[in-house]
């Protein structure tokens, strides 16, 4: 009796505990299958977390009435990157078209899971994409997807917060930010120029600006290394401000600290994406007229260079089943007669027909006190610093970035510099044990 | 069963030996058959979800798969790797710290108020009961960040202490931010604990205390000689419920970092969410298999010795 007891007793522990580990294990979903249609009509499916992509759809089945196109949100990034991985590997539920950021554009053409647009003649769009955002999509040469939105690094600052700080005009190199971030500083303990509590998307598009060049991707071969001229200078600057207590380390974006401050107006300036444009009044509807959109302050006076922070595109996978009609919607909605349905949507798109047109660069926005946010936003995408790459693991090693940060960002002890070291040793063992070169 | 077995017993004894030695096996085989009938429903499931399971995860165990060259079979490699890998001890050593502190606190808590809700000298025990459950039923997602803002230094409860008696502690600064999920955690399950002992009081027969009572013993004597002594066994079902949660923690330390900033959580913080890391984010599904089968072994063999303790001890009174 006893026994039995005991081993009931047992498999109650047993099943909980094995039952984690096979889900660690499997895989995860295959989301929905992109079967073809009778005759001569073909379906094609798409994999977005892009709301606007959908608005493009009525006006190409409409030109193309033997084309039907189904958009699924099978995920945002990293999930949605595991299920077309899972798809991939099952051979089945493979989709004709799906969103990448632009971090995950080599991680999957390097081991050959996406379709080299150059056979449908790619090169001839060339011309109506931002040089970055071109860059962006090649890989060793060769383009494997087309970008469908563009995140120019700006620096949205806090208009009123500056002016009581005695900051009349907004920075406009960086040696200016660290006088003004002195000035807000002076306004009391909670006010900061700026928060940063371990953003590697942050230091990298500083790092991006300032020239530097940390990874090299060439084929299979990767270089990593943080001591160029650009890498040292922007992480020089940055670690000058940490150590000068002008940067608030306790408030990490995105959290419910940050909307607050953002709505106190504490937080003076956030050096982000464009697409803040739509977050900001999201998270800070309190200082509404308050921010405004400025380029991000220059490393020399009179420079005009800027950089990315986030972006995506879109590819076809080596695997799908029918690239000829996935490319046709592709060009239509990143380049087409589907970009403005999409653009008048929200989306930031790098296409210079956009940028340049007289509707984008003459529109107000009222949140930003009726300043023409778009015409900022243009010029910052215009002038984005090109050749710059991830390396293919790039989403593996920033999430391992907090890990290495923390400490720093917590006790103080240590420096940028030295994290980076480490995030590269890291990178360097993991690169080769995923088949890379990489030193 | 007892019946058909007694009716199976006189029938072999007044039938011919010949008769008995012919249908007994027929009929033994038609009985197993249709006990296998009986179990085949829990048989599929239990094959289906956790037998097939299990072997996928040691199948997968032996491969690693590499962005380039794709899936490529290492034998045990995987797990010679976890042995030496640090991170991967550094979350074992995490839980196994918190398991040592927490449950024995949480337990006591448990018991001392299902103790005290058996006390017959409260009023609104039924009140009581389900409002130190409820926490166990709010899913640890929205206790987390519950938690997270109740402990936040910034904005949350303890900015407002802090600012009253003008100190500087922080819940979620690295050194504390384990001890802050040890709260959550015991928030969230001393109320499930402290049925279960409940329970087992209640099932105490009331003679024993009349009989105590007779015998001139104290409320505290009862508890010490009639009321502990019963809660023995299920002290060890819940010792053991409690390591298998710990060694599973994963919620609090996958959320807190989207909330607080630095508070120390890694992403090889515990065990588990080193698991997950490193399947959905580093694609190494290999070695997060063996990881998950090697954390499975370290579990059963604790809560094993635990249990084998725990019921040694409880016969040896």
């Amino acid at each position: 009796m006893r026994l039995s007891q005991k081993v009931r007793l047992l498999s109650a522990v047993l099943v909980p505990m094995l039952a984690l580990a096979a889900c660690s294990g499997g895989g995860g979903s295959s989301a929905a299958d992109g079967g073809a249609g009778g005759g001569e009509q073909v379906k094609i499916t798409v994999w977005s977390w892009d709301g606007t992509v959908e608005r493009a759809v009525p006006g190409f089945e409409a030109a193309n009435p033997n084309i039907q196109v189904e958009v699924v949100n099978a995920g945002s990034s990293q999930d949605e990157y595991k299920a077309l991985d899972n798809a991939i590997q099952a051979g089945s539920g493979v989709p004709d078209l799906v969103m990448f950021e632009y971090f995950a554009v080599p991680y999957f053409a390097i081991p050959g899971k996406l379709t080299d647009l150059g056979e449908f003649g790619v090169e001839r769009l060339k011309s109506d994409y931002v040089p970055a955002a071109w860059s962006d999509v090649t890989v060793n040469g060769k383009v494997y997807a087309l970008p469908s939105d563009y995140g120019p690094s700006a620096m949205f600052y806090n208009k009123a917060t500056l002016d009581k700080a005695g900051v009349k005009e907004p920075p406009a190199t960086w040696d200016e930010y660290y006088e003004a971030a002195k000035k807000v500083r002076a306004l009391g303990d909670d006010y900061y120029i700026a928060q940063d509590t371990g953003d590697i998307f942050f230091l990298l598009s500083l790092i991006w600006q300032a020239g530097g060049r940390p990874f090299k991707v060439n084929g299979t071969k990767v270089r990593i290394d943080f001591t160029d001229a650009g890498t040292t200078k922007a992480v020089a600057f940055w670690q000058k401000m940490l150590d000068e207590d002008l940067i608030n380390t306790k408030i990490t974006g995105w959290s419910d600290d940050w909307n607050r401050a953002l709505n106190d107006g504490t937080l003076a300036t956030q050096t982000m994406g464009g697409w803040l444009t739509s977050t900001l009044p999201e998270r800070a509807p309190k200082a509404a007229g308050d921010f405004r959109v400025a380029l991000m302050p220059q490393w020399q006076e009179g420079e005009k260079v800027g950089s990315a922070n986030g972006g995506s595109s879109f590819g076809i996978p080596a695997a799908a089943e029918h690239k000829e009609a996935a490319f046709k919607f592709l060009e239509y909605f990143t380049h087409g007669g589907g970009l403005s349905s999409r653009v008048d949507a929200g989306a930031f798109v790098p296409n210079t027909s956009v940028l340049d047109s007289e509707k984008f660069q003459s529109e107000t926005n009222e949140y930003f006190g009726d300043q023409k946010v778009g015409s900022v936003l243009a010029e910052a995408t215009q002038i984005v610093g090109s050749g710059w790459q991830y390396p293919p693991f790039f989403e593996w090693a920033r999430s391992i970035y907090g890990d290495i940060a923390s400490p720093y960002y917590t006790t103080g002890q240590g420096s940028l510099a030295q994290i980076l070291e480490e995030w590269k040793r890291r990178c360097v063992q993991y690169g080769n044990e995923q088949g890379f070169e990489v030193s | 069963m007892g019946l058909a077995r007694r009716f199976d017993v006189t029938a072999s004894a007044t039938a011919s030996p010949d008769a008995s030695r012919h249908s007994a096996p027929t009929r033994k085989r038609r009985r197993s058959q249709i006990g296998l009938a009986f179990i085949a429903p829990f048989g599929v499931l239990f094959t289906l979800v956790f037998i097939v399971p299990i072997l996928y995860a040691a199948y997968l165990s032996l491969f690693q798969e590499r962005l380039l060259g794709g899936n490529t079979f290492v034998g045990l490699a995987n797990y010679g790797k976890l042995v030496q890998d640090p991170q991967f001890w550094d979350g074992v050593g995490r839980v196994f710290r918190f398991t040592l502190v927490q449950v024995p606190i949480m337990l006591i808590l448990a018991m001392a108020l299902a103790l005290a809700l058996d006390s017959m000298r409260l009023h609104g025990t039924r009140f009581m009961r389900v409002t130190i459950f409820l926490p166990y039923a709010v899913p640890a997602i929205v206790s987390t960040l519950m938690w997270g803002f109740l402990l936040g230094v910034k904005y949350g409860l303890f900015g407002s202490l802090n600012d009253a008696l003008g100190t500087d502690f922080d819940p979620f600064a690295p050194d504390t931010t384990l001890i802050s999920i040890g709260v959550m955690v015991t928030w969230a399950f001393t109320g499930f604990n402290m049925l279960i002992f409940y329970a087992v009081l209640k099932a105490v027969p009331r003679e024993l205390y009349e009989a105590a009572a007779i015998d001139g013993a104290n409320e505290f004597q009862i508890v010490r000689a009639v009321k502990l002594p019963a809660l023995r066994g299920s002290l060890v079902v819940t010792v053991i419920f409690s390591i298998i949660g710990t060694f599973q923690m994963f919620n609090e330390p996958q959320i807190l970092p989207t909330m607080v900033a630095n508070s120390g959580v890694t992403t090889y913080y515990t065990p588990n969410l080193y698991a997950y890391n490193l399947a959905f984010t580093g694609s190494q599904q290999g070695y997060a298999a063996a990881l998950a089968l090697v954390m499975a072994a370290i579990t059963i063999a604790v809560a094993y010795a635990v249990q084998i303790r725990g019921l040694r001890n409880a016969s040896d009174k």
